[in-house]
């Protein structure tokens, strides 16, 4: 696109907003489209090898109408067929990785340069915000169309079948612009660039609680039409194909990205349409000491990812009813499931210990995100303010790495206490100690995300959103690949997820769990030391 | 009471090729206001962030009075710092940012910091986001000031400050001196240093170029004299110091002069004198005369 330019400008400003738009996604997109496509393609090709034999096929099927299953994958559909089976078994995942991706790229790109201050030397240019941020619409866009055309291009390369691959590819493009348009409008809702993230994270987990809700419980099915995540598993491609739900999500993400975009208009640099009071009586509690400030910082954090993981894990115990129904209607579903490669799903225990590996990630997300939060203050410089006075910088960031630990075991405390309300009201009778146990025993493999992004700040700060994720994000596509794709088990033994007992189905794994504690804690002491040896970055 | 409050020892800082600070000698006496003078990247914000510990020299120590500047624990309960560009937390107050660097840091005299909210005319009840540069930068230096700490880092801090406020922090820099605190001042109001500092450091390109008294580096530079005289003109051509002599008009004359100006007296005695204005150099153009040298 050219614009008229004026005399002497030999560049359209435009062209030069969407060239550093670009730079500043280019290196995640890269990932996530190598991700998407690469696993889909992965588990399609290896469909014959892995799901060869009839009888596995078979009972497969008979998960099908297990509503745990349903609950964590979505509703299967054509697992007799190797495209079928891979959007079964990957779609969820990939579709999650996707929107978090789009709405947090959507979000750091908009508010988060907004916030910085960036933005005021860009538009005092001669761009409008409008035009800047329709132009970070674009890019993103372009990226999320390219992350379905490579999915496509990956399944049908697989072996699958067109129209099938070209539904779950527009699928995912659709679901992705869906919550990039959702991230932008966040971002001039809100005037900062946490509560936008935040509250678009909110939006993507209402989308996948109202999916697991429709399809966990029988009557609650119609929900589903109202989540991207529901949508996109009602195309059933590879089955009977609808782009009735196409449509929908479509209609969804083109009001999302128009949305965004409008709100762009007529508000304030650096402000947002909810713009926070400008004056408040203080508030001194906590701020008596580094580590009581890094208490006081994780608070609301805490809060908001609570909530989270408390509504998802009252659904997860909610949905526990249909399954001691189903159990009690199916008594050969455990042996079924068993040789399908999904024991322990015979019972609510197995049912529990299943979706508590799950939470691992949003856990993993959240110690990540405090970590990152100590990278983006040492940026910023506002760390040096504190720094200047009489605190190691042992001191300053083991407060935050404390934190963000006592964060994390309060995280895994609410989610059990929700499982266990849940699983209460809906009649299945979950033992409190046993949703504590369950929820409580991945807390190393989150603490591993803590120790792998402290190592982060250590030696590359800027990166540790990414490598913070790679034991939890990373470890979890890794197994569900490595299972899916029938890999040697020692590639599926890098992920920490091999090494987590399904509690409470069964015992804890001890070693498992002291050798994945003790590398997270060598991990925070390593990467703390190299944090104070370095010189501070401003 | 240590002899110095800040001293440095061929103190250097490499960033790859990048030579950034080479063999910095330096030592600030207690109770004295010292300026730290520089072009852009001459290595002031360098200096001090080794100071603070917050970079690692890569040649060299620092000691803030006897303490080793790498120490940061028992070195920073001996300063305040106020950074160039002060970045706070967005969603936190005044009030509360005042509060956390007052307990964080080597204590503060509350009576003093709601005085110095008062002159400042900070609004403390603001969340720190809507507070302009000028905002962020009184924060710090309240913060600063409010310490009883011996020795305080200011990098460039009143670049934001409009004059009004420019005069209530040399208020409080004097306050500072008088009960003892030391300032280390680094900046780029030349009339600011010449108005509150005892004596000046000069940086170039990673090195010092000179430490002196602003008196001190005034009598090395050029004075400017302008002689208004009737009847025969002073005869002035090989008295040593006059430079760049001129005539100006009918009976006035103008040079510059160098070093002691005795010699340039008894010439100028020799003739019937009417006026005689002397201009000494203000710091900008000491300060220039180095910055040319760099350039050229």
């Amino acid at each position: 696109m050219t614009a008229v330019s004026p005399a002497g400008a030999k560049r359209a400003p435009g062209r030069a907003v969407t060239g550093l738009a670009m730079r500043q996604v280019r290196r995640g997109a890269g990932l996530v489209i190598a991700v998407t496509a690469g696993m889909s393609a992965l588990v399609a090709a290896t469909y014959r090898s892995t799901m060869g034999s009839g009888s596995r096929v078979e009972a497969l099927a008979a998960l099908a109408g297990n509503p745990a299953i349903r609950t964590l994958f979505g509703e299967p559909a054509a697992l007799d067929d190797p495209g079928g089976f891979t959007v079964w078994r990957t779609g969820t995942v990939v579709a999650v990785l996707v929107g978090t991706w789009g709405l947090l790229a959507a979000t750091r790109v908009t508010r988060g340069e907004e916030d910085s201050g960036r933005w005021d030397l860009l538009l005092a240019g001669r761009l409008p915000m409008r035009a800047v941020v329709g132009r970070q619409l674009v890019v993103l866009a372009i990226v999320m169309v390219s992350t379905g055309v490579a999915v496509t291009v990956a399944m049908v390369a697989a072996g699958t079948g067109l129209t099938g691959a070209v539904l779950h590819g527009a699928g995912l493009a659709l679901l992705g612009l869906f919550f990039v348009g959702a991230g932008v409008a966040c971002a001039q809702i809100f005037a900062s660039r946490a509560a936008a993230s935040g509250a678009a994270v909110a939006l993507l987990g209402l989308g996948m609680v109202l999916r697991m809700a429709g399809d966990g419980i029988g009557v609650l099915a119609w929900l589903r039409w109202l989540s991207p995540f529901g949508l996109l598993e009602l195309t059933r491609p590879y089955d009977t194909g609808r782009w009735m739900p196409l449509v929908v999500l479509a209609a969804a993400a083109a009001a999302a990205l128009a949305g965004g975009w409008a709100a762009a208009t007529g508000r304030d640099l650096r402000g947002g349409w909810l713009s926070p009071g400008t004056g408040r009586a203080p508030r001194m509690t906590l701020l008596g000491s580094v580590q009581g400030f890094a208490v006081r910082r994780t608070l609301g954090p805490v809060a908001g990812w609570a909530a989270g993981i408390g509504a998802y894990f009252l659904i997860v115990g909610l949905v526990a009813v249909s399954l001691t129904g189903f159990l009690t209607d199916n008594p050969e579903f455990a042996d079924l499931a068993a040789r399908a490669g999904f024991g322990g799903l015979g019972s609510v225990e197995g049912y529990a210990a299943t979706l508590f590996a799950l939470l691992a990630m949003p856990v993993g997300g959240f110690v990540t995100t405090r970590i990152t939060t100590v990278a983006t203050d040492e940026r910023d410089r506002r760390f040096a303010l504190l720094l200047a006075g009489p605190v190691t910088r042992w001191r300053a960031g083991g407060a935050e790495v404390t934190a963000a630990a006592g964060g994390a075991v309060l995280l895994t405390v609410v989610a059990g206490l929700a499982t266990w309300a849940g699983t209460g009201l809906a009649g299945a009778h979950l033992r409190i100690s046993a949703a504590l146990g369950g929820a409580v025993n991945v807390l190393p493999v989150a603490l591993l995300s803590l120790g792998a992004a402290v190592i982060a700040l250590g030696v590359v700060p800027r990166a540790a959103g990414w490598i913070g994720g790679v034991p939890t994000v990373g470890g979890f596509l890794l197994l569900v690949t490595a299972d899916s794709t029938g890999a040697p088990e020692w590639v599926g033994a890098l992920s920490p997820f091999a090494h987590l007992a399904p509690v409470p189905a069964e015992g804890v794994s001890w070693t498992g769990t002291a050798v994945m504690a003790i590398l997270a804690a060598v991990l925070c002491a390593a990467g703390l030391a190299a944090f104070a040896r370095r010189d501070v970055r401003t | 009471m240590s002899a110095t409050a800040l001293r440095t020892d061929k103190l250097s800082k490499s960033y790859g090729r990048l030579r950034a600070l080479v063999d910095l000698d330096l030592s600030v006496t207690p109770g004295e206001v010292f300026g730290f003078l520089g072009p852009n990247g001459a290595g002031k914000s360098t200096t001090i962030r080794l100071l603070l510990g917050l970079a690692r020299p890569t040649g060299g120590r620092a000691w803030i009075f006897d303490t080793d500047a790498a120490d940061v624990a028992a070195a920073h309960r001996l300063l305040a710092h106020v950074p160039a560009d002060v970045a706070l937390w967005p969603q936190l107050t005044g009030a509360e940012i005042l509060e956390l660097l007052g307990r964080t840091g080597p204590g503060v005299d509350a009576g003093y910091r709601d005085e110095l909210i008062e002159r400042f005319s900070l609004d403390p009840g603001r969340p720190a986001r809507t507070y302009s540069t000028g905002n962020r930068q009184k924060v710090a230096l309240i913060a600063a000031f409010a310490t009883r700490a011996p020795l305080l880092i200011l990098d460039e801090p009143t670049s934001g400050l409009d004059p009004l406020m420019e005069r209530e922090f040399r208020r409080a820099v004097g306050e500072a001196r008088e009960r003892g605190q030391t300032v280390f001042l680094s900046s780029h109001q030349l009339a600011e240093v010449e108005a509150v500092c005892d004596r000046v450091a000069i940086l170039r390109a990673g090195q010092l170029v000179d430490v002196a008294t602003v008196a001190g580096l005034r009598r090395l530079h050029r004075t400017e004299v302008e002689v208004g005289y009737t009847g025969t003109a002073p005869d002035l051509d090989a008295v040593p110091g006059v430079q760049g002599l001129e005539t100006v008009g009918a009976g006035r004359l103008r040079f510059a002069l160098t070093g002691p100006p005795a010699a340039a007296l008894r010439a100028l005695a020799t003739a019937d004198v009417s006026s005689l204005a002397v201009r000494e150099p203000t710091l900008e153009e000491i300060f220039l005369a180095y910055y040319g040298e760099a350039s050229r």
